[in-house]
């Protein structure tokens, strides 16, 4: 197999799929998120946001925090230190793709 | 695909401008002190006006608690009007090391600009001139420097924006820059200039150096009030757009 396929297949298929890859991406530039901001930055259906959060949490990228406002429930999202460095390592496997000279470099 | 990736992220970054509301307190803070600054040097001494004015510019404490009250407000009206509507967001924290790097710097550039100047006082004369010029390149190095901060915060938040506030900021910087221009600098006899440096100013420099710090202060009072105008504006015109796309709090379905 060549370099750039073997990059390929060794990218996180958890973060790759594009609705997670958006949340992730998200949820990296922030400390922590409700659902609401992850649903209409998405654009989402809450199934589909509810699935995929799942998802990330299954692979330990996502940690759920059930609080309350006020008298109001409230959960929070925010990524896991596996999560952040799965999503570094992400990027730069990406770029590796992308830009295969930067690797040699 | 990275640099989509990255904007994603930027969106994230720039949530907490999402509804205007921080724009619209800095706008009214600055425009507050841009007012006081520039009315303290308008006012005549003896009118009930000046009374305000002196003691709005002497309330510290007034100001720091105006400071206070517009962050708990900002918060309070996330609280009620953003979070509900648009979801809640825990920005990042600095680490400690990271803020004192930055405070670092900022005290550097706060100060290393005043020491290049005055230091050079001392060494050379011919230096003086500057401060005698003041009126006409302060205004538009602070704007520059101020539109330069909020054009790095538009690429930090991917919002447009703050990247036209920034332009603008810097274009009332080097106007106020040109207007003090054309009104002539103060007069200054070149000898006295060249007086050595050490010895008490002469009586002959007194009214110009008088005059030349009144005008930079009329200068940044009146870029203080423009960037307010500018920050208001821009501010409200963001609320309004937010309060159309969204019009209500979401609500669950059950």
């Amino acid at each position: 197999m060549s370099e750039p396929l073997r990059n390929l297949s060794d990218l996180d298929r958890v973060i790759h799929e594009p609705a997670r890859l958006l949340l992730v991406a998200l949820l990296s530039s922030v400390e922590s998120a409700d659902f609401l901001f992850l649903l209409k930055e998405s654009r989402l259906t809450k199934g589909n946001l509810s699935v995929h959060l799942s998802r990330l949490e299954e692979a330990g990228y996502l940690r759920v925090e059930k609080t309350f406002r006020g008298k109001i429930p409230h959960t929070e999202f925010r990524l896991t230190p596996k999560g952040k460095t799965a999503f570094d390592q992400y990027r730069k496997d990406l770029g590796l793709i992308v830009n295969p000279k930067k690797g040699r470099g | 695909m990275d640099s989509q990736i990255e904007s994603v992220m930027k969106r994230g970054r720039g949530y907490w401008f999402v509804d205007g509301f921080t724009e619209i307190l800095a706008g009214i803070l600055f425009i507050l002190l841009g007012g006081i600054t520039l009315l303290s040097g308008i006012v005549p001494p003896s009118s009930f006006l000046s009374q305000f004015v002196s003691l709005a510019e002497s309330a510290a404490i007034v100001k720091f608690l105006g400071l206070i009250l517009a962050v708990l407000g900002l918060w309070w009206l996330k609280d009620r009007f953003t979070y509900p509507r648009t979801g809640f967001v825990r920005e990042k924290g600095v680490p400690r090391a990271q803020l004192l790097i930055f405070l670092r710097n900022a005290v550097l550039i706060a100060i290393l600009p005043v020491l290049g100047l005055i230091i050079p006082l001392f060494v050379v004369p011919a230096v003086r001139g500057a401060i005698f010029s003041m009126p006409v390149w302060f205004p538009p190095v602070l704007g520059i420097f101020w539109g330069a901060l909020c054009i790095l915060l538009g690429e930090w938040t991917a919002l447009r924006r703050f990247r036209l506030l920034g332009v603008v900021i810097m274009l009332a910087g080097i106007s106020i820059g040109i207007w003090q221009l054309t009104l002539g600098l103060p007069n200054v006899p070149a000898d006295a200039l060249r007086a050595n440096i050490l010895s008490p100013l002469p009586d002959v420099l007194w009214a110009p150096v008088k005059e030349s710090l009144n005008r930079v202060l009329a200068g940044v009072g009146l870029l203080t009030l423009l960037s307010g105008i500018a920050f208001a504006v821009s501010g409200l015109a963001t609320f309004l757009r937010y309060r159309k796309e969204n019009p209500v709090p979401y609500r669950e379905e059950s």
